[in-house]
């Protein structure tokens, strides 16, 4: 079920004159702005914090609890002021790219109740790490050890998980 | 208020390119083991292969250090394996990185808003319970 999703682009270009953006354009310009939001817009300490779904989210999160409830959960030092708003801004930007090329459609491939728990457990892991897979490619890529350490366990924990999926299939 | 505002753009701008490219961090390794394609672990090179030129670049040009991380330890360095470890095999499983399910969420799959209902669930678990109780047990 899951690997038929795998190889099917998902409803490509539905609509004629659709704008195409290659994976390895969008690669690009994340890998650049990542940078950039560290170097120039001071989405820092810690360092390689420029780009990252599970952290900023989790700054999002517990400033929003921290400000209403007035507990103390752990903020990075770049969201004590005012949270980062990376994960709304990248929902708002696919939201536009979906209802501009006509791809927007309400479906429900897998079971809620499944991503639900995949989804507290990715964020769970995620916070040990340090990092999304985006982020610790990031730290990796700024030199720092420990970010490489991390994404080789990603890419173990990939290789593990796609084996898994094909033993699954072919059962 | 300068990130906050910086962070909601970019991620407007990556999050459109995103969903026209169907970007995904982890589909890129995935895609190659399973059906030997390297559309999308092109995206995945590119990434790091530019904010590896751009990090230095940026420190020419706006004094910003690189490689100044937190000790290593032996837990750290566990927990980050078992970290990523984690988010890789579960990310596979769920068909897709956080990225991609943020992506797929605002494209009405509504698995995927229930995805980030669980992201947010498991950020309030992770701080409220399980790093109090790893602070306990470790060293």
């Amino acid at each position: 079920m899951v690997t038929t999703e795998v190889s099917v682009p998902a409803g490509i270009s539905t609509r004629a004159g659709a704008v195409r953006i290659t994976a390895a354009q969008m690669g690009g310009v994340a890998g650049f702005l990542a940078v950039v939001a560290g170097a120039v817009f001071d989405v820092r300490p810690p360092e390689a914090y420029g780009l990252c779904m599970a952290c900023h989210a989790r700054d999002l999160v517990n400033w929003t609890i921290n400000d209403l409830a007035g507990t103390h959960l752990t903020v990075a030092p770049a969201s004590v002021a005012f949270p980062l708003l990376t994960t709304i801004g990248v929902f708002l930007g696919a939201l536009l790219g979906a209802t501009s090329s006509g791809e927007f459609r309400w479906r429900s491939p897998e079971s809620s109740v499944s991503t639900f728990v995949y989804g507290a457990l990715v964020m769970n892991f995620a916070l040990l790490a340090g990092g999304c897979a985006i982020r610790l490619l990031l730290r990796t890529t700024a030199g720092e050890a420990l970010g490489l350490t991390g994404f080789v366990g990603l890419i173990a924990g990939v290789t593990c998980g796609t084996m898994w999926l094909r033993w699954r299939a072919t059962r | 208020m300068t990130a906050a505002v910086a962070t909601l753009t970019i991620g407007i701008v990556l999050g459109y390119l995103g969903q026209r490219s169907r970007m995904c961090f982890v589909g890129g390794i995935r895609d190659v083991i399973l059906v030997r394609d390297t559309y999308l672990l092109k995206g995945l090179l590119a990434f790091g292969l530019t904010a590896w030129l751009a990090f230095p670049l940026a420190g020419l040009l706006v004094g910003a250090r690189s490689g100044s991380f937190g000790g290593s330890d032996a837990v750290t360095l566990g927990l980050t394996i078992v970290g990523g470890f984690g988010v890789g095999f579960l990310s596979t499983l769920a068909n897709g990185c956080p990225f991609r399910q943020h992506v797929l969420a605002a494209q009405g799959i509504r698995s995927s808003i229930a995805y980030l209902a669980g992201f947010v669930a498991g950020a309030v678990i992770f701080h409220g319970a399980i790093a109090p109780l790893l602070s306990r047990l470790l060293p």
